[in-house]
């Protein structure tokens, strides 16, 4: 069975994304990596344009974050100062990344350049983690116990403007956030991805952040540069699909709770090699793909307005005549799926405590 | 068990990790290969 996607124009099998998008909110739940730099490609394989895979992946990656903050915020585990720091620089880096992004979509290189940066960020990345996950293996081994400074002090420690956090406990320039906002925002605006693999290891190893308030304070920022990257792109190119949302974030936001409870049962660590191992076989997907597939014209699907059903008719009609509202529209909507899934899922989780788990004596 | 044994299974737990370890750098090595070589080509 497929669906029509009344933006993207193309045909989609459902449940290939459902099941997808929740193997890769699985993924991204089990190792606390959002799942932007995995759905992304994979929307491109099923036939989406990456133009369009990156832009409702940025919606997708708005409902998650919501879900993922709200669970923080009720915990209180986010530190907002530092997290609108970050986002100054975020919306900065995005208004420029839009600006690149409309340049090459400008002169028809985009699904290159798009392609171009998925197959190095994923091959980069893998080597990290395949590189680091050995490493490990070999301490662990070994039995060393590395020896560490306390404190190691970079060039963007020196800079001027410091500031206090008070929930974090530190005296920091504010230029340090925002530098690191406006490298995650342009990576965001291009990519379709939250930006998390960048921002989390900045925030512990160069902003020195308290590892507890990072993944919420994290999931906070990527909700304000999502926002921006989703409108952005909702308001210029018209390039959100309703539909294809729907699809990916049910199936992402049931996968990441899947992949939550699974990470507080199993030790994830040794999986990380084999998540290392899927990113390089992605990117080298992602490579063949772009260099060395032979150029298949794709077939182009004409669907007049009156072979649509209404609910096809009204999102293609919604997105042209009021770009704006429609932007808003798909903001309001991903948020409110992703604060549902956050209160739904604190709702399940008492009721167990309360039914289910036998209290000791 | 006898000293020779275990330097046995010594000698072969090391070659298979150096195995393993070869293997996985090989891979690394191919994907990289794989996309410089497709970036040279293309913007050539």
């Amino acid at each position: 069975m497929e669906v029509f996607l009344p933006i993207a124009e193309v045909f989609v099998s459902p449940i290939e994304i459902l099941l997808l998008s929740a193997l890769v909110g699985v993924l991204s739940g089990l190792f606390g990596v959002g799942g932007g730099f995995l759905m992304t490609p994979f929307l491109i394989f099923l036939g989406v344009p990456p133009a369009y895979a990156v832009a409702n992946e940025a919606n997708n990656i708005l409902a998650t974050s919501v879900s993922g903050s709200t669970t923080h915020w009720l915990k209180n585990t986010l530190d907002y100062k530092m997290g609108f720091m970050i986002v100054i620089g975020g919306s900065i880096g995005t208004a420029l990344g839009i600006y690149t992004f409309t340049y090459f979509k400008g002169i028809g290189k985009i699904d290159t350049v798009i392609s171009l940066a998925y197959m190095y960020i994923l091959a980069i990345i893998g080597t990290l983690m395949l590189v680091e996950s050995l490493g490990e293996i070999d301490k662990a081994k070994k039995n060393v116990v590395e020896r560490k400074k306390l404190h190691v002090h970079y060039w963007i420690h020196g800079l001027p403007f410091r500031m206090r956090f008070p929930k974090s406990k530190l005296y920091e320039s504010i230029f340090t956030p925002i530098l690191i906002g406006l490298a995650v925002g342009f990576i965001a605006a291009i990519m379709g991805i939250g930006g998390a693999f960048i921002l989390v290891p900045a925030m512990i190893y160069i902003i020195k952040m308290p590892t507890r308030l990072v993944p919420g304070t994290s999931l906070f920022v990527t909700i304000f540069v999502s926002v921006i990257v989703t409108f952005l792109h909702s308001f210029n190119y018209g390039s959100i699909d309703l539909m294809l949302v729907v699809m990916l974030v049910v199936g992402s936001i049931f996968g990441v709770q899947v992949g939550q409870k699974l990470g507080e049962k199993i030790d994830s660590s040794g999986l990380k090699v084999l998540l290392a191992i899927l990113l390089l076989v992605v990117g080298i997907a992602i490579a063949y793909d772009t260099f060395f597939a032979e150029e298949i014209q794709k077939e182009i699907f004409r669907v007049s307005s009156a072979d649509l059903n209404f609910f096809s008719k009204f999102i293609q009609e919604f997105s042209k005549d009021m770009p704006f509202f429609y932007g808003l529209f798909s903001i309001m909507f991903a948020v409110l799926l992703g604060i549902g899934a956050a209160f739904i899922r604190r709702f399940l989780s008492n009721l167990r405590k309360k039914y289910f788990i036998k209290p000791t004596k | 068990m006898s000293l020779s044994n275990i330097k046995i299974l010594n000698k072969i737990t090391n070659k298979k990790n150096t195995f393993i370890k070869t293997g996985i750098f090989s891979a690394i090595a191919a994907c990289w290969g794989v996309i410089l070589l497709g970036t040279f080509i293309t913007f050539k």
